[in-house]
């Protein structure tokens, strides 16, 4: 579905993408996860065709570049910014879009984006009376308007309320289940690991690893941590085997309490960086 | 095409929700034409009704109008020696009404039971229609107001009856009987005459409010003339008749001037569309979407080119429907109108091309304009402007418009003296297009 190759971006003396390879399978959910100015957005930027890269080729579906616009036509892209009118209503926002697309059916087609995303009862009010999270919603609705395969979604939760959060990834999940393939770039890897088929560990421009959350975790994460508590003394075990050790300190005796910490991505993020994803 | 109307339907759509574009491009040049119409004399500034009058007449009835009109408390009446210096008053917007008691008034007193009544001539500046009326009212107050007078004139009474009676005699529509009580009435007519004059009374106590056209057409035998369609004055009133090269009134020059601001506004609003698209980040969507810079200048384009011709539509129309100018060449006002939009759009792509921050769009769509729009006789017209200015603004394609629009309004131009500029206007628009095309197509990179 998509393939970059060797993708190196500079903006004067800072390098922004650092060689970045990828292959992403049709269907597949695909996580770009790393802090603010990894270099995120940029390598989202040259997959849309927006930024051209000084070196590196970017393949859409075997057809080429996206910088044709018949490439491009296949993927659509929901910017980090809000990328709306705020003067115009969201039925008028998506029906502009529809007809920059050449929809066929744009009134349908933009009456199910609008149900989709919840805002079919303020379909006729102005954008720049929304929500943060209503504006989110619809900004991911502008991106899917002519129905492409390939969709963008670049921070698509930052900013916005944990209940709005959640319905934007209720709607990842629903299109994923429709089949498209989705490019989901964050730094909360809790959405990374509740979303994604696979994820790519993004730092200072460059690909760290690629591989599913428990790969990452196996292959960075390192051991899981026993904490056992007898009475008011806490012994902490780090182990490979966390089952093994629980039942061994049950097994001795005395046991009032065992809680088991796994390895997350922050620990991957963590041993692949040697600094926290948030900092 | 699909894609260049959905822009520029949303560009449109932006204008008309941005409150500030639209008071600066349609409400604001409405307000200053307005404004500088009544400026440069399109009245409306006193109480009093400005009258122009002009008595050719050395009739009695006629000297006695002209005193009752200078001593009306609703009038302020200069005297003209000649009608056209009367209408030129007029005409420059310093008088309302040009009034003419005309030598023919003697004629009609002559035949007054004959003819078509006492004339006296009108001459309204069309952006006072309102005032037409009662112009029309007053005159025939004052002049029925005279009637008494001439009624007790007994040597013009007898000259009348005598004009009459040889009417009766050569009329051919009247059978025996009509004429038997047309004569009878003179008789009458002449009897009530002298009585008068012997009893040495000059007026007969006749309420003048009393007296109207009606009533007096009544009361009149008239063999000749059918009763009903009788009256002893007839006051025409006319509006102000174009003349070749000169403006009606002061509006039909303030109104190309409120254009002016008007083109202005619309390059205000659409020079900084593009850097808004930038700055909001919506050209990021436009650029994935599948089109071009040109279709988005195209768009863009389309949306200033029908903004331009709606707010051109709507002053000029504003000027002939509720200030009285008249187009004099309807088809070429079209032609200069679109070539107007045309040029105009064209700089508006040209800053929206070029500049690259909302800063500099608004200081070049709203600085550099404002300039060129108060030089191209934006705010004085360019008749009005010392040499050097007038010179100045052959620079400023705002002169060039003001010189399209008015050819056609109302200066009644030779079409060859229409060509240059319109073509200057084309050649301005194509150039703003064509810079624009560059500047915008950088970010689309294609």
């Amino acid at each position: 579905m998509l393939t970059l190759r060797a993708i190196r971006k500079s903006f004067g003396p800072t390098t922004a993408v650092d060689g970045i390879s990828l292959d992403i399978a049709a269907g597949e959910v695909f996580g770009l996860l790393g802090p603010n100015g990894a270099g995120k957005s940029t390598t989202i930027a040259i997959t849309t065709g927006l930024l051209v890269p000084d070196s590196g080729t970017v393949d859409l579906l075997g057809l080429g570049s996206p910088s044709d616009p018949a490439v491009r036509m296949h993927l659509g892209l929901a910017p980090q910014e809000i990328t709306l009118y705020g003067e115009l209503t969201a039925r008028e926002n998506l029906m502009f879009f529809a007809r920059l697309y050449r929809v066929s059916a744009p009134h349908a087609r933009v009456d199910r984006l609008l149900e989709l995303v919840e805002l079919d009862g303020r379909a006729h009010d102005r954008v720049a009376t929304y929500s943060g999270g209503m504006k989110r919603r619809l900004n991911l609705a502008a991106a899917l308007v002519h129905d492409p395969k390939l969709v963008l979604l670049d921070e698509p939760t930052a900013g916005v309320d944990p209940q709005s959060r959640n319905r934007i990834l209720d709607l990842v999940r629903a299109l994923a289940a429709e089949g498209k393939t989705i490019v989901y770039t964050t730094h909360y890897m809790e959405e990374a690991a509740k979303l994604c088929d696979r994820v790519g560990i993004v730092d200072h421009g460059r690909m760290l690893d690629v591989g599913t959350v428990p790969e990452l975790i196996a292959r960075h994460g390192g051991h899981s941590t026993v904490t056992v508590s007898r009475g008011e003394v806490h012994d902490r075990v780090v182990t490979a085997d966390p089952v093994s050790e629980v039942a061994r300190q049950f097994g001795s005796g005395g046991v009032t309490g065992v809680r088991v910490e796994r390895p997350d991505l922050e620990a991957v993020f963590l041993a692949l960086t040697g600094r926290s994803l948030r900092e | 095409m699909m894609a260049i109307l959905a822009l520029a339907q949303k560009d449109l759509r932006l204008l008309l929700r941005d409150k500030g574009d639209v008071f600066f491009t349609f409400v604001f040049p409405m307000i200053l034409a307005i404004f500088f119409g009544f400026v440069f004399g399109g009245g409306g500034g006193t109480s009093k009704i400005d009258l122009a009058l002009v008595v050719e007449s050395d009739a009695r009835i006629a000297a006695g109008i002209a005193a009752d009109l200078e001593s009306d408390a609703s009038f302020q009446v200069t005297r003209f020696d000649t009608r056209e210096a009367a209408i030129d008053s007029v005409r420059a917007g310093k008088s309302t009404a040009a009034v003419i008691l005309p030598i023919a008034m003697q004629d009609g007193i002559d035949g007054l039971f004959s003819g078509t009544g006492i004339p006296m001539d009108a001459i309204v500046d069309p952006s006072h229609r309102a005032e037409a009326g009662l112009i029309q009212g007053k005159l025939n107050e004052l002049a029925f107001r005279q009637l008494p007078k001439l009624f007790a004139d007994g040597a013009q009474m007898a000259k009348l009856f005598d004009g009459a009676r040889k009417n009766i005699a050569v009329s051919k529509e009247m059978s025996l009987a009509q004429r038997i009580a047309a004569t009878g009435l003179i008789a009458a007519g002449e009897s009530f005459t002298s009585s008068i004059t012997r009893s040495g009374t000059n007026a007969p106590s006749v309420d003048p409010n009393d007296l109207s056209t009606e009533k007096t057409a009544k009361s009149s035998a008239k063999p000749a003339v059918s009763a009903s369609s009788w009256s002893p004055i007839a006051v025409t009133i006319a509006e102000l008749p174009p003349r070749l090269g000169q403006p009606r009134s002061s509006f039909d020059v303030s109104f190309p001037q409120g254009l002016v601001w008007g083109l202005a506004g619309c390059i205000g609003a659409f020079a900084s569309s593009l850097v808004l698209e930038r700055s909001r980040g919506t050209l990021a969507r436009l650029r994935l979407a599948p089109i071009t810079g040109a279709h988005l200048l195209a768009g863009k384009g389309l949306a200033c080119f029908l903004a331009a011709m709606m707010v051109q539509a709507m002053l000029i129309g504003m000027a002939v429907v509720a200030f009285g100018s008249t187009v004099a060449q309807p088809a070429m006002l079209a032609v200069a109108c679109v070539a107007g939009a045309f040029a105009f759009s064209g700089i508006a792509m040209l800053i929206a091309g070029i500049c690259r921050t909302e800063a500099e769009a608004n200081g070049a769509g709203r600085g550099a304009i404002l300039i060129l729009a108060m030089i191209g006789g934006g705010t004085i017209p360019i008749f009005f402007m010392p040499p050097l200015l007038r010179t100045l603004s052959y620079g400023s394609p705002f002169r060039w418009v003001v010189a399209a629009i008015e050819g056609p309004f109302w200066r009644d131009t030779a079409p060859a003296d229409q060509v240059m500029p319109l073509v200057v206007l084309a050649g301005i628009g194509l150039l703003g297009f064509l810079v624009g095309m560059r500047g915008i197509s950088r970010p689309f990179g294609r």
